[in-house]
């Protein structure tokens, strides 16, 4: 044996407890929750094979509707408004200011905390009568809404609580703010330019590649959200933050409908690698990689 | 090589020691002496105060019936038991007995998943005549039965006298008797109407303070409304779904008329402040409790978590039939369960049937269901269960549960789904939400006709896929 398929094998080895644990538990599910696609399947009976019945009924599921109509609206507050904020955050983070440390363990701390914990703090924060958020509304003159339990800002609500957590996203737009050449600033300030003028022309289009980065991992996020609507508002009220994970959920393991289920992961699926596709597509516009 | 082979043998091992110490394990060890006997598993959703009492039902029978019979019964409480007895069951290693809700009997029970025990409960004299109708009837689905009661439940009106007494001048202004409950659902609306304390902010916007009474607190029950308006949305006879019989849409109108009046903004800050933490009803912020609802649709283990949570309540308090809205018709009520079930897969039913049967005999079952705060779902109960019972008024729901208009789960499959829809219609309702269609609020007739037709349509697919699995014949 040549010592270069000596070393594969060796390497495989060591990858082996791995690769065997990707494959029992990701790969072969991936490949059986297609075929349940087709399949009428409960978990406790056998799949039966029923061809495209499970997207058809799909098409004509309301509640398919309204969840991916909840989840886009839902997307469409939390993705900007997550990496719009987060990257004012970053900027006023990496500004030379005493305390700075502290102030980016601060933001960062969020993101470290359960989901659990954080609903249970933000189902306080959003209480209509007794929350901090209506209380400085109040202050104000706002008379502050039903966050969790009005169809019409639970979508909100939400969102706000996600864009708390956007520690993860500061961090990335940190470590990519340092590596803006100085020069690039210096250039630009003997041009005249202002602050918000090298904001535009230096840091934004600097930045660009780790935006693009946030963005792609943020849409693959906005899109599966499950954990806080199920903890805060279970779907509700009226559905109103019934999301497509939240039902793909329901369908397989309260319905027992697990071929449902699987052609809702494999819709959503071809939902996110849509989105992402678009965002790749519209990179080519906006994306600035250094030396191309 | 050699410290290749050293790495993985390390790595194994200090996996295999990391899983033998802090690895899963049952709640008990099993005591020397009975290594020997049959070692019955059994899966619990219960934590806490209800856990315990289990636990006690399981020592008991493990020190008596068991040791006679050489079974031990190894109790583990679990979350989301449900989930794990499903994924169990599924892959062929379920626990021999299973402690779920009522819910769940019909669907696992029409899928296969759970083993007919007519045969077993018949040996043992649990019979039709030994159980009250209501929870007996649940228990079966397509002539087979899938589970005996653990712990019962019937629903009941609870009234706080104290705030009656305190509000007997405006009682008696509206007509009514502070010293009694309501006795029909037009004079509860009149009592709820009286009872309600609005207060009103600097900026004029009106709140409300203290309700008398609101369907959606707690609103656990909320699917259930027509049962109080004389028929359920299931039809046995025809075994298809009735969601828009002019009786429900009456029951959901009703339920939307608490919003109209109320105010959608005032109910919906009411109840969001209530229950902050979605998780209110056991603490001291229950709003039945603290005094802010005066009425409330309860089982009879409130009186507990009254007595535990504000024992000075204690006495304030009283019980009774949740009064019906058709003329004529009383001890109209709901009776929700706990089960035990033994799952398809089970390796020892007739141990675990053993210990089924034992936790349905008459002193055992009034034990647990003393120790749960709850009613008895056996034909006969004890004086001595009635008089020491630690809700006062356990004949009401007793009477309740052995009454002809006591209602079950309904016989569908797909209940639970059908549960969540009609969930989210009263939710919509209650909401005042507004159809873009009329700019008006929606109203109950037309989702319900909408319903009508989601759930025909849902159960057609589901009977056409049985029907599919039995080569042709269709489900009964």
């Amino acid at each position: 044996m040549s010592r270069d398929a000596k070393n594969l094998l060796k390497g495989l080895a060591f990858l082996s407890p791995w690769l065997v644990g990707f494959a029992a538990f990701t790969l072969i599910p991936i490949a059986l929750s297609l075929y349940y696609s087709f399949c009428n399947y409960s978990l406790v009976q056998s799949p039966l094979f029923c061809g495209w019945d499970n997207y058809r009924q799909l098409m004509h599921d309301d509640v398919f509707w309204l969840v991916l109509r909840n989840t886009f609206l839902y997307a469409a507050m939390a993705l900007p408004g997550g990496l719009i904020f987060a990257l004012l955050l970053a900027l006023l983070l990496n500004q030379k200011v005493p305390g700075q440390s502290i102030f980016r363990t601060v933001v960062f701390i969020p993101s470290l905390v359960p989901t659990i914990a954080s609903a249970a703090l933000w189902l306080w924060l959003l209480n209509q009568k007794l929350g901090l958020v209506n209380l400085v509304l109040g202050t104000i003159g706002i008379h502050g809404p039903g966050w969790l339990t009005d169809t019409r800002w639970v979508l909100p609500g939400l969102a706000l609580m996600s864009i708390w957590a956007c520690g993860n996203t500061v961090v990335i737009y940190l470590a990519g703010l340092q590596d803006v050449p100085r020069e690039l600033y210096e250039a630009a300030e003997l041009d005249g330019a202002g602050p918000l003028r090298r904001l535009w022309h230096v840091t934004l289009p600097m930045l660009s590649p780790v935006i693009f980065f946030n963005l792609v991992i943020a849409i693959i996020g906005v899109l599966q959200v499950f954990d806080a609507p199920y903890l805060m508002t279970q779907g509700g009220p009226n559905r109103a933050s019934y999301f497509f994970t939240y039902y793909l959920y329901d369908s397989g393991f309260t319905y027992l409908r697990m071929g449902y289920a699987s052609a809702m992961g494999w819709i959503q699926l071809l939902i996110v690698l849509a989105m992402t596709g678009l965002a790749f597509w519209s990179s080519k516009k906006w994306v600035y990689y250094q030396g191309k | 090589m050699k410290i290749i082979s050293l790495s993985i043998s390390g790595l194994l091992l200090a996996a295999g020691l990391y899983i033998l110490i802090f690895g899963p394990r049952p709640d008990q060890a099993i005591p020397p002496d009975r290594q020997g006997d049959t070692i019955v598993e059994y899966w619990e959703k219960w934590v806490g105060s209800e856990s315990a009492a289990m636990q006690q039902i399981v020592d008991d029978f493990n020190n008596s019936v068991g040791k006679e019979k050489h079974i031990y019964v190894q109790y583990v409480s679990t979350s989301d038991v449900q989930y794990k007895t499903l994924l169990a069951i599924a892959g062929g290693d379920p626990p021999d007995v299973a402690g779920l809700w009522h819910d769940v009997v019909v669907q696992y029970g029409a899928l296969g998943a759970l083993q007919p025990l007519e045969t077993m409960a018949a040996a043992h004299g649990i019979t039709a005549d030994y159980y009250k109708p209501v929870y007996w009837n649940a228990c079966h689905y397509n002539g087979h039965l899938y589970a005996l009661v653990s712990t019962p439940g019937a629903v009941a009106l609870f009234y706080n006298k104290k705030i009656f007494q305190e509000s007997a001048p405006a009682l008696r202004k509206a007509g009514l008797d502070p010293d009694r409950p309501p006795q029909t659902l037009d004079e509860l609306d009149r009592y709820a109407d009286a009872l309600n304390v609005f207060s009103t902010d600097s900026n004029g916007r009106r709140h409300l303070e203290r309700a008398g009474y609101i369907p959606m607190e707690p609103g656990w029950y909320i699917t259930e409304t027509q049962l109080w308006f004389g028929t359920d949305v299931w039809d046995n006879a025809t075994g298809h779904f009735i969601l828009n019989d002019p009786r429900v849409v009456r029951a959901y109108d009703w339920v939307q008329s608490y919003s109209k009046k109320i105010g959608g903004d005032e109910i919906r800050e009411f109840v969001g402040q209530n229950d902050p933490t979605k998780g209110g009803f056991a603490t001291a912020q229950n709003a039945f409790i603290a005094g802010r609802v005066a009425m409330e649709q309860q089982g009879p283990w409130m009186a507990n978590f009254i007595h535990n949570l504000n024992p000075a309540m204690d006495g304030n308090w009283a019980a009774a039939p949740f009064p019906s809205a058709v003329p004529g018709q009383k001890d109209v009520t709901f009776c929700p369960f706990d089960a035990l079930m033994i799952p398809k897969g089970a390796k020892h039913p007739a141990e675990a049937f053993e210990f089924i049967a034992y936790v349905n005999r008459q002193d055992v079952m009034e034990k647990l269901c003393s120790l749960h705060c709850k009613n008895s779902p056996l034909a006969k109960v004890s004086e001595n269960f009635l008089n020491h019972h630690r809700n006062p008024f356990i004949r009401v729901f007793e009477e309740l549960a052995s009454s002809p208009n006591a209602y079950g789960p309904i016989q569908s499959a797909i209940g639970q789904e059908v549960g969540k829809d009609l969930q989210a219609l009263a939710q919509g309702l209650a909401a005042l939400t507004i159809d873009p269609n009329t700019g008006q609020p929606i109203s109950a007739a037309a989702a319900l006709d909408r319903l009508q037709e989601r759930e025909e349509e849902k159960l057609a697919l589901y009977r056409n896929e049985q029907a599919r699995r039995a080569g042709g014949q269709n489900e009964p």
